[in-house]
């Protein structure tokens, strides 16, 4: 039985195979921009002669009007500091979403959130001069780290940067703190430590603090509001940074249709009147929220909720704009802040911003000064897009060339301003060309590295095309022997060279990209490897095509697999895959029951149309389906109610009771952890609980996981069934124990529906013998039907394909992961779990379609069992695979789309963890197979 | 004999296929123009199912007149009154399993009854109904769970396989119910209602064709052997 373990090895060889091709389609596709590390400098006017040049050689005086008006008229001049500046208060309160700072008398019944901000609205019906309230506008991802990113230079964050949400790095690019500091002002920061981890040792006095305990909702604020009263009442800050947390974990942890929720926003207006009222009347205050939150609290995505938070402004002494700048409620850009405040704070804007200046949240200014400011704005525009023309070639040169032509001649035009109506006329030129510059580098910045994905496209199509040879291809009776020979060994060793000259290349610096180049050569080598394969038995392979012919089922289930896969190039279909996905493992498990033709087969049929009717009450819903999403469907669940606690352990408890019989003595293991699950949510329940035990006891439930974990591979030498069953129940508990009280329930329907499922597998007809059983038990349709329910899974246990839907909350049931040397790990393993748990329990499951029931494999010899889990586990893979290739494929054809951000891009990633989850689970069970089987016995 | 009973068969299938392929798009297109077609969900549109099943019950008389005396006496002996109770009863059964196996494939469980209960309706009456005239509810039973094989009998042929075609069309027809177009007949059961109809008439489209085909081919057949009669004489 040497070739026990080539199975494995191979397995793990194609694991490798597809989920590196993905690893490079990523590193392709989700391109961040590029980063310049320019800084905008200004020079003061003291060092402008009178005719408007740096350090000319005409003497004389002009007063500061005449000097402004000068170096205006000098188009390619440098920036020139404006002289006036006032200090900021800066308070970013988290989430706060636009509609939370409305005031309306007339709704009888507010809901949680609404009208709870009332002194936005007094301040703007006392004193509309001093007051603004705009809707403030932030572009995906809605992120706080992108955020506060944004904010702090002006620019458009990218994607890629969203995956470095919890290691934040410091910030590379000029910005607005920079900016004030440079000049020798001086800037306070309390609060969220993203700002401090982006931008550390900038700061005269920082008390920032970890931010990531999105369940504590008061610490943060308290600790601000202690120390902000004392700042307001010093002088020595230009900028006073304050950023508050509490509404954006209300909102993480109850939604914002909870008290909690009613209680931050009063909280917050108590904290405004206040700020107010100590403010000294030059002081500029901003009140912001970084981003909003869907009905749910959760944000990330680029649904509108989610965009569109607050702008309120209010300076004691006026500020400037008239007509329809009062407006409130009017649509600005987050981009314009950082512009703004650095013209507030008399610093030019950062050199990354790729705003304008918003005038009326300004102090009032003479018109020169304005005319100054706003040419500041232009020349560091172009500027910046001189240097990013220079660096990158994202832009099409043409394009940016008219760009920049433009704007110097609106440069030009400046000089000629005389009247305050052409002064706003000008404004809004200005204002017109820099929204088109805007819009012309967003439309870019989505920019993707084509040759590496269509590499990685490339190297996943070769993959599972040989492999789909080899598992379709080669005769069951010939995979022990084919993996008997040199093969794997062969591959791996050819592998290992390919990287070892890698390698060497970029030792050599013949290389710059070592990890495109181990991929792009391996992947490579690898299809060359298993082609000679192929072509070796290719007689096999013809003879069993022209012999074969399959029934409908067979042909039915291979098609709902593609169709499953094909339709992913459609966004509605990926918004409604739930359903999409129920429907085709109906028609498929209908016709699977229609082949085996009895009344127990339609029985079970029937049970899982039901199993599956009753996940759709746990199937999530997002803002695009629009009806549940009005209707207000999966509306916060941040405590679960008393019947969802009582189901959710009821339901636990029985299937560990029913299932514990059939796994042997490893059956206490699965008993205790269970009921240490359900201890753990009684215990933990309302207001009563004590969260201390609750988490005690989950971490006891973890505890014997891990030791049943090590039980599973005690060998017994009755097969691999028994151990398998154990595997798929401790992942189920796993499962249940992250995915919480309230989704429990949907875990144990897919439980149910993968045994039921099973026992159709267990009655499919065949041809009598056991070699065709095998055959029928180890077809591709089983393999499809399998991954069509385990991808309906992600479904059916609440989940949806959008950033927003990611629930944090897992990885603080057992404590705060965070105070641990470990805790990112355990944070991302923990997350992944309760999003792709089912996924890693069914493929760790496959060896049992082979295996189990009556006519299963368990009873033929050794050889030939791990060959029909091999050639099953493949098949199951492959699934994945082709799912993941479609996924890559639509993310490629729409790659600018209008939904591609919120809808393909996260379906790709979710994909890809789905499938990196399936393959590592399969490969585990197939593992454990492998551990378990009787060594072979020659004599028999 | 049996040429000729076959011939009788064929002719009878071209000809109800044929009158199904005129009177079902004319209902639909007559709907359509009255504006009414996206209400077919309601229950107001009811006689739209009711005109269905007149048309099938005359089509089911045109195919069951057949010349065989021995079933003619069979059914006389039975009692009739008992017979439509037993099918009403058997096409009620059929309905609600249509009913409960359409919600169990996605449609909403709580809400839209009378849209859900309106595309079984028509489901029944396009598959089971015209079997049952044909045969009576036990060999019906029998055909649909494939204990007994139509053999070459056509018109069993027949109303099998348009049944066949009709539930493979409302599955199809739900293809479209996901896609954010939103037009009027995206709603729920339109899709699958009309597709159920499609496909109904997809399959008799099919049998006209073929059994037209067939019947040429036979009637350009004959000639042969009479001509051998006539030399033996």
């Amino acid at each position: 039985m040497k070739e026990k373990w080539n199975f494995i090895l191979y397995l793990v060889w194609f694991a490798y195979l597809i989920l590196s091709a993905v690893l490079m389609f990523g590193h392709g596709f989700l391109l961040s921009r590029k980063t310049l590390s320019d800084v905008t400098e200004c020079v003061p006017l003291d060092n402008f002669g009178c005719d408007g040049h740096e350090n000319s050689t005409v003497k004389g005086y002009c007063d500061e009007e005449e000097k402004i008006r000068r170096i205006v008229a000098v188009p390619g001049g440098p920036l020139a500091c404006v002289p006036k500046q006032s200090r900021v208060v800066f308070l970013l309160v988290d989430a706060l979403r636009y509609d939370f700072t409305e005031y309306d008398e007339s709704i009888v019944k507010p809901l949680p959130y609404q009208n709870r901000l009332p002194v936005m609205r007094e301040m703007l019906d006392r004193w509309p001069d001093r007051t603004r309230l705009y809707r403030f506008m932030a572009d995906p991802p809605t992120t706080t780290l992108q955020r506060v990113k944004a904010l702090a230079t002006g620019s458009l964050p990218t994607f890629i940067d969203a995956s470095s949400n919890f290691a934040a790095m410091e910030l590379q690019e000029d910005n607005i703190i920079d900016q004030v500091t440079r000049n020798g002002g001086r800037a306070v920061l309390l609060g969220d430590d993203t700002w401090s981890r982006l931008l550390p040792k900038r700061w005269l006095r920082s008390h920032a603090m970890y931010s990531f305990h999105t369940w504590d909702l008061d610490t943060v604020d308290n600790e601000v509001d202690a120390k902000i009263y004392d700042e307001l009442r010093r002088d020595d800050w230009n900028l006073l940074v304050a950023h508050y947390l509490g509404v954006d974990h209300a909102g993480h942890r109850y939604g914002p249709n909870h008290p909690e929720m009613t209680r931050k926003l009063d909280e917050t207006n108590i904290r405004l009147k206040k700020v107010i009222s100590m403010l000294p009347p030059d002081v500029l205050l901003f009140v912001v929220g970084d981003h909003g939150m869907t009905e749910n609290g959760d944000h990330g995505g680029e649904s509108k909720a989610e965009r569109t938070a607050a702008l309120f402004a209010y300076r004691g002494a006026g500020l400037a704009g008239t007509g329809v700048d009062l407006m409130i409620g009017k649509e600005v850009q987050q981009t314009d802040l950082a512009p703004t405040l650095s013209a507030a704070l008399g610093r030019p804007p950062p050199a990354p911003s790729l705003g304008h200046l918003l005038l009326p949240v300004l102090p009032q200014a003479s018109k020169s000064h304005t005319l100054l400011h706003i040419t500041n704005n232009l020349k560091q525009i172009t500027q910046y897009m001189i240097r990013y023309g220079e660096e990158s070639q994202q832009v099409s040169l043409d394009r940016l060339a008219h760009l920049i032509n433009t704007t110097r001649e609106q440069l030009h035009k400046a000089a000629s301003i005389e009247t305050d109506d052409d002064l706003n006329n000008y404004a809004a030129d200005v204002r017109a060309l820099v929204d088109n510059v805007r819009n012309v580098f967003r439309e870019v910045w989505v920019e993707f590295d084509s040759l590496s994905m269509l590499r990685a496209l490339l190297l996943l199509l070769l993959a599972i095309f040989f492999n789909w040879l080899i598992t379709e291809g080669i005769p069951m009776e010939r995979l022990p022997n084919v993996f008997a020979s040199t093969f794997v060994p062969t591959g791996l060793i050819s592998m290992a060279v390919c990287i070892g000259v890698c390698y060497t290349a970029f030792y050599f610096k013949f290389l710059e990209d070592l990890e495109h180049a181990i991929i792009l050569s391996t992947g490579l080598i690898s299809a060359s490897v298993t082609c000679v394969l192929i072509i070796m038995h290719w007689d096999g392979i013809a003879q069993r095509w022209y012999e074969g012919r399959s029934q409908f089922y067979e042909r039915f289930a291979r098609a709902a697999l593609a169709a499953s896969a094909a339709v992913l190039v459609s966004n509605s279909y990926i918004i409604e895959e739930g359903a999409t996905l129920a429907f085709l493992c109906m028609t498929v498990l209908g016709l699977m029951a229609w082949n085996i033709g009895n009344f127990t087969a339609l029985l079970y049929w029937i049970a899982c149309g039901v199993a599956f009717a009753a996940t759709r009450s746990y199937r999530g819903c997002r803002e695009e389906q629009g009806d549940c999403w009005t209707a207000g469907a999966g509306v916060p669940t941040g405590q679960s109610s008393r019947p969802a606690l009582v189901l959710g352990m009821g339901t636990v408890a029985a299937v560990v009771a029913i299932c514990r019989r059939h796994v042997g003595w490893r059956g206490y293991c699965t008993v205790v952890a269970g009921l240490l699950a359900c201890s753990h949510w009684a215990t933990g329940y309302g207001s009563l609980g004590s969260p201390s035990r609750a988490k005690l006891l989950a971490r006891a439930a973890w505890l014997v996981l891990a030791v049943m974990l090590a039980l599973l591979w005690k060998r017994e030498g009755r097969g691999a069934t028994l151990p398998l069953m154990a595997a798929g129940l401790m992942l189920f508990v796993a499962n249940t124990l992250v995915l919480g009280v309230s989704y429990a329930p949907a875990a144990v329907l897919s439980l149910v529906l993968a045994c039921l499922a099973l026992n159709i597998v267990a009655r499919l007809k065949s041809d009598g013998s056991t070699k065709f059983s095998l055959a029928t038990r180890c077809n591709s349709s089983v393999a499809c039907m399998w991954a069509l329910l385990a991808s309906y899974a992600f479904y059916g246990t609440g989940h949806h394909a959008t950033l927003g839907h990611v629930r944090w909350a897992p990885a603080f049931h057992a404590g705060d992961p965070n105070y641990l040397d470990i805790g990112p790990p355990i944070t991302a393993s923990l997350v992944s779990l309760e999003l792709f748990g089912t996924m890693l329990a069914f493929g760790a499951a496959v060896p049992l379609l082979a295996l189990w029931g009556q006519n299963g494999a368990a009873k033929v010899g050794p050889r030939t069992q791990l060959a029909a889990v091999f050639s099953l586990c493949l098949k199951f893979m492959l699934c994945f695979a082709i799912r993941v290739f479609a996924c890559a494929i639509s993310a490629t054809i729409h790659c600018r789309h209008l939904m591609i951000w919120g809808v393909f891009t996260p379906k790709l990633l979710f994909e890809a963890g789905a499938c990196a989850a399936a393959l590592v689970g399969t490969v585990f069970g197939a593992t454990l197979v492998a551990w378990h089987l009787p060594t072979q016995h020659r004599s028999s | 004999m049996f040429s000729l009973q076959n011939q009788l068969e064929l002719r009878k299938v071209t000809i109800s296929s044929l009158i199904t392929c005129i009177y079902l798009p004319s209902i639909i297109t007559v709907i359509s123009y009255k504006g009414i077609l996206y209400s077919v969900g309601n229950g107001s549109s009811c006689f739209v199912l009711a005109l269905i099943f007149v048309a099938e019950l005359l089509k089911s008389f045109y195919l069951n007149s057949s010349s065989d005396i021995q079933a003619k006496k069979n059914k006389a002996n039975k009692n009739i009154a008992g017979d439509i109770l037993r099918g009403f009863v058997f096409l009620l059964c059929v309905k609600f399993t249509f009913f409960v196996g359409i919600i169990l494939f996605g449609a909403p469980v709580l809400d839209c009854h009378e849209e859900t209960l309106m595309l079984s309706l028509l489901l029944t009456l396009l598959t089971v109904f015209p079997l049952l005239l044909h045969t009576g509810v036990e060999s019906s039973l029998q055909l649909l769970f494939g204990i007994r094989n139509y053999g070459k009998n056509t018109v069993i042929e027949m109303l099998v396989n348009n049944a066949l075609l009709t539930v493979c069309g409302a599955w199809v027809g739900a293809v479209v119910i996901p896609l954010d177009w939103n037009t009027p007949w995206q709603k729920w059961p339109i899709p699958c209602y009309l597709g159920a109809i499609g496909g109904f008439v997809l399959s008799n489209t099919r049998e006209y064709i073929l059994s037209s085909l067939n019947l040429t081919q036979e009637s350009t057949e004959p000639p042969i052997p009479e001509y051998n009669l006539r030399q033996k004489t």
